[in-house]
């Protein structure tokens, strides 16, 4: 240990263990000549003796050197010195270099910055590796927040028999509010989670200001209305006044006490990061959320699974102990019942700010998101490799006389390697400080579409952390491997002579590595015309698709959603639509689902087909309010309706792909409408136009309407009706309307337009997709032209001497142009060839694979689109420049100054 | 060149016989101890006096021996190693040590003709 110590501390001063050192054996080699000039041996002689008697020196001294110290890590230091001298002294190249590098790096550590705050972050509790969040595995696979849903009574035994957990808490799903505070007459949406008392205490959330709750106070239903509020709510409300502590708020009508403030960074622990405003005792929930229904159902039954389940690890017990008990928990306390769904297994999850993240289709997406920009980062690094290619052919003596000198291949190797890794180290800073800023913008565009997107105000922390931090920093030493290993490789060949002797040689010299350099060159046009061509593409495609007709009505028409109580949703159903068709503010009122958001897809059969399909419902009339017109046969009618008839209408394509040419009106089909494999049988009765219903991206491939019997208000369906007149008059008739038929409806109703809400939704999604798609694209180009400036500027300003002696012998300008021209770009013309069969190549593989029916538009040619030939010219003309401005300055160079140019 | 007859130091054997040399002749420069072990051997070591040097900065990093400035008979400068208690601790140990090798190795060597 000692001895390690020294040794550091001579890493840090070897200076002056290096002067006692040569101090020491000049000492000795001054008392062996002495000897020897005793034995009468002249002084000159007897020095080179006592040199012959010692041994070799400077063998002698490293051997010293090895023990004494580290000698790897002082020549790292002296590596990464001149490494560095190295790269100021070529500010351009360094500074090209390292901004192809920081774009590469910087769009890899964008999407990583996000997935790591989406799936890798943990919630703002103490000591986060101890929490964890309980998740439930179904037989029949449903995947996704549902998962996450426990009900009460499970929490309860699970919180009464383990012996694993210190503590384990329940929170609902978000409950929507109307509140009022003061006296202020107009209500504002809040929305918060009802949560056991012992949340915050057991996730060790402290309070900013104020208290959390007491451990009794979710013992008795309704009496003890008490709030903790968000950071976030009582700035915006309050401006982070701390007098607020023990007024009220009225939640729904009733006074709610305020008795503390969360901190800043904890928003909740949902699986889908929503925005929160308020946390409420669990014992409160019904009178915030009328749909609950009465406390004894949700109290009592499993049929119920309303809440999230997180629990803290005892110290010293491991997760799969804790998930084994877990799990034997949840089975003795499920034998008794039998669930829809059986589940088959609980897991505990880290707690990440998401839900579902272990999903591998959400791992695979993400993996293909990577693979597609560390394609961009691939670009960049064959523009170093290639710059650093044609640089290294003036680096090349000075690499052979040091290895002449005897320097080892791998010594030489290892020094060059780290003077990419420090070129890529720079990149990779520079990358990182871009991408902080590009996951915020590129966060808040797809915040922006969650917050379209049923009006989930999403909030989440995406500034980088550690692991941003460690992921661009692995990737710039495996970038500035890989574009650093080829390269330094190539130096280092074994052929010392010709190299030494090639710098010097006479004009005209074809640079041994010129070839490479132009396979490089033009492999690198070819990917980067292949990105510019496939990205184009998708962008053309979503362009069309974002502007494609859905095929209904959209801009007049609305619909209406509540959250009542389940168990009266028939007859709320139709008690508001006969209120809202005696309005005269609106027009052809109906109930259905809601457009883009409501669909869900059963299994339908028929003879021997089996496919899965679209699925909505449908009341009389509500083909007409959406516009969807009737091809043959008819729609429901009233009764149909009310009774909920086994009658459907279906979209032409569904005709087509289960009947072919022949009539459909008339045929029976069946749909495993519960997904518990129990079939209802329909029968056709009308075939609807084919529309984009589910998504604006393609029309509808399968699509069959069922009658609406009001039942499905709450679960998939709406109030469709149109506006045609002024909509605030018209929706402030709506609201006092609802109102009338039942307040309780009031806080979870949501008026949506269709244009407004779910298509624009829709549309932003397509547009930043679009972008993304677009800075890719746009990122190859550039990389595309640094690097082809790059490389074709080293390899003109490299025939300096040769053009300076043609203009002296009388070349005129045009004809070396013409020739650096011709020469300069035959690999890009060739790479854009290639590129440009490559990309025609995918692209009729991806029309082959990705074939869906119906849905032409999406898969229309692209290779007319004129932008594309643009982008294509401005590669060419990138090149041409990069050919043209060294060349210039080359022949302006004086014949004499060229000659004697090294 | 080293002739056939003049043995190379075996090795793991250098730091002992430098401690033992320290030990019995007290204060010692690098070219003594050279000197020094070249006589003891009758010349039959073969020593390239720059090995030494090795051997003494690691023992004086793991502070067996200590080394100071000082002058030499001559008025020449050199740096003079004397060996520490840590030094004749290991030294003993060592000996101990080597002692028992060197009587196993001759054991088997005598019963095994």
């Amino acid at each position: 240990m000692r001895r390690f110590l020294l040794r550091l501390a001579n890493l840090a001063g070897g200076g002056k263990a290096e002067r006692e050192l040569a101090r020491e054996i000049e000492g000795h080699l001054t008392l062996l000549q002495e000897n020897f000039e005793r034995r009468g041996l002249p002084p000159e002689e007897a020095r080179l003796a006592a040199k012959r008697e010692y041994g070799g020196i400077e063998q002698a001294k490293e051997l010293h050197r090895a023990e004494r110290s580290f000698v790897w890590v002082e020549q790292f230091f002296k590596d990464v010195r001149y490494g560095w001298i190295n790269l100021l002294r070529n500010p351009g190249f360094t500074l090209v270099a390292v901004t192809a590098l920081a774009l590469g790096i910087g769009v890899n550590a964008t999407i990583f910055g996000i997935y790591n705050a989406v799936a890798l972050k943990q919630l703002p509790v103490a000591d986060p590796g101890r929490v964890v969040r309980l998740e439930r595995w179904f037989e029949r696979d449903w995947r996704g927040d549902i998962q996450y849903n426990f009900a009460y009574p499970e929490y309860q035994y699970l919180r009464e028999h383990n012996s694993v957990f210190s503590g384990l808490t329940a929170a609902s799903f978000e409950v929507p509010v109307m509140a009022s505070i003061g006296r202020e007459e107009v209500a504002e949406h809040l929305a918060g989670h009802a949560v056991s008392a012992n949340y915050f205490a057991d996730l060790g959330v402290p309070t900013r200001i104020g208290r959390t709750f007491l451990p009794d106070e979710d013992r008795i239903p309704g009496a003890n209305p008490v709030v903790v509020l968000s950071d976030e709510f009582w700035q915006r409300k309050f401006h982070g006044d701390p007098n607020i502590l023990g007024q009220t708020i009225k939640l729904n009508g009733l006074a709610y006490t305020m008795i503390g403030v969360a901190p800043e960074k904890f928003t909740g622990t949902d699986v889908m990061p929503t925005r929160c405003d308020f946390w409420a005792p669990l014992s409160m929930i019904d009178q915030l959320d009328a749909a609950f229904g009465p406390m004894e159902e949700w109290r009592d039954a499993t049929a119920h699974p309303q809440f999230e389940i997180l629990a803290r690890l005892k110290d010293g017990v491991a997760r799969e102990k804790a998930q084994a008990e877990t799990e034997l928990l949840m089975r003795q306390y499920l034998s008794g019942y039998r669930e829809i769904n059986r589940t088959k297994s609980i897991t505990l999850q880290r707690t990440a700010y998401f839900g579902n993240t272990e999903d591998p289709r959400f791992q695979a997406s993400v993996a293909g998101v990577l693979m597609v920009v560390s394609l961009v980062l691939l670009v960049a690094c064959a523009n170093v490799a290639n710059m650093l290619l044609a640089r290294g052919a003036m680096r090349q003596r000075e690499i052979s006389v040091r290895m002449a000198l005897g320097a080892s291949r791998a010594r030489i190797i290892g020094q060059l390697l780290t003077e990419s890794v420090l070129l890529a180290l720079l990149g990779g800073a520079a990358g990182l400080l871009l991408s902080v800023w590009a996951s915020k913008l590129l966060w808040t565009s797809v915040s922006g579409i969650f917050e379209g997107f049923q009006g989930l105000r999403t909030d989440l922390d995406v500034s980088a952390d550690g692991h941003v931090f460690l992921y661009g920093f692995a990737l710039a030493l495996v970038t500035g491997v890989v574009f650093g290993l080829a390269p330094a490789l190539q130096f280092t060949k074994p052929d010392l002579n010709t190299a030494i002797k090639q710098e010097g040689a006479a004009f005209g010299a074809r640079l041994s590595r010129s070839k490479l350099r132009g396979l490089l060159l033009g492999a690198q046009v070819a990917v980067s015309v292949l990105l510019l061509m496939t990205g184009g593409e998708l962008i053309s495609r979503l362009v069309s698709s974002g502007t494609s007709d859905p095929g209904f009505q959209t801009r007049d028409t609305y619909f209406l959603t509540t959250n009542g109580d389940p168990a009266k949703a028939q007859v709320t159903g139709r008690n508001l639509r006969e209120r809202l068709e005696a309005l005269p503010e609106l027009s052809a009122v109906s109930m259905g689902t809601a457009p883009m958001m409501g669909t869900y897809s059963p299994w339908m059969k028929a003879g021997k087909l089996d496919r899965q399909t679209l699925a909505s419902y449908a009341s009389d009339g509500y083909l007409d309010a959406l516009g969807i017109a009737l091809l043959r046969g008819r729609s429901f009618t009233r009764q149909e309706t009310n009774r909920g008839a086994p009658v459907a209408v279906i979209s032409e394509s569904t005709a087509r792909s289960f009947w072919g040419d022949a009539d459909a009106l008339g045929r029976h089909f069946s749909l495993d409408l519960q997904f518990q494999n129990k079939f209802t049988d329909f029968e056709v009765i009308g075939i609807a136009r084919d529309v984009r219903f589910a998504n604006i991206a393609m029309i509808d491939p399968l699509h069959v309407y069922l009658p609406a019997d009001g039942s499905q208000l709450r679960s998939a369906g709406a109030l469709v009706f149109r506006i045609p007149g002024n909509r605030e008059k018209a929706i402030g008739a709506v609201q006092s309307a609802v109102g009338s038929v039942d307040a309780s409806l009031l806080p979870g109703m949501a008026i949506f337009n269709v244009e407004d809400g779910p298509l624009a939704t829709q549309r932003n999604l397509i547009r930043v997709t679009e972008t993304f798609a677009g800075v890719l694209t746009l990122l190859s180009l550039t990389l595309a032209g640094v690097g082809i400036y790059g490389v074709m500027s080293f390899l003109v300003s490299h025939r300096t001497r040769e053009i300076g002696i043609r203009m002296a012998l009388g070349a005129t300008s045009s004809t070396v142009l013409r020739g650096v021209m011709a020469q300069g770009l035959r690999p890009v013309l060739a790479g854009t060839l290639i590129g440009f069969g490559a990309s025609a190549a995918l692209d009729s593989l991806i029309r082959a694979v990705v074939a869906i029916p119906g849905s032409t538009n999406l898969l229309q040619s692209t290779f007319g689109d004129l932008s594309l030939y643009v982008e294509l010219a401005l590669v060419l003309f990138v090149a041409a420049l990069a050919c043209v401005v060294p060349a210039r300055r080359a022949m302006r160079v004086d014949p004499m100054v060229a000659l004697r140019y090294e | 060149m080293p002739s056939d007859d003049r043995m190379v130091v075996l090795q793991g054997t250098l730091d002992l016989i430098i401690l033992r040399t320290l030990e019995s002749m007290g204060q010692q420069h690098a070219y003594a101890i050279a000197t020094r072990l070249q006589q003891v051997s009758d010349d039959l070591l073969h020593l390239n006096q720059g090995t030494l040097y090795p051997a003494l900065v690691r023992l004086e990093q793991q502070g067996r021996i200590k080394g100071t400035w000082g002058k030499t008979e001559s008025n020449r400068e050199a740096k003079f190693y004397a060996i520490t208690k840590a030094g004749e601790k290991a030294l003993a140990e060592e000996t101990a040590r080597w002692r028992r090798m060197s009587g196993l190795v001759e054991k088997l060597l005598s019963e095994g003709a």
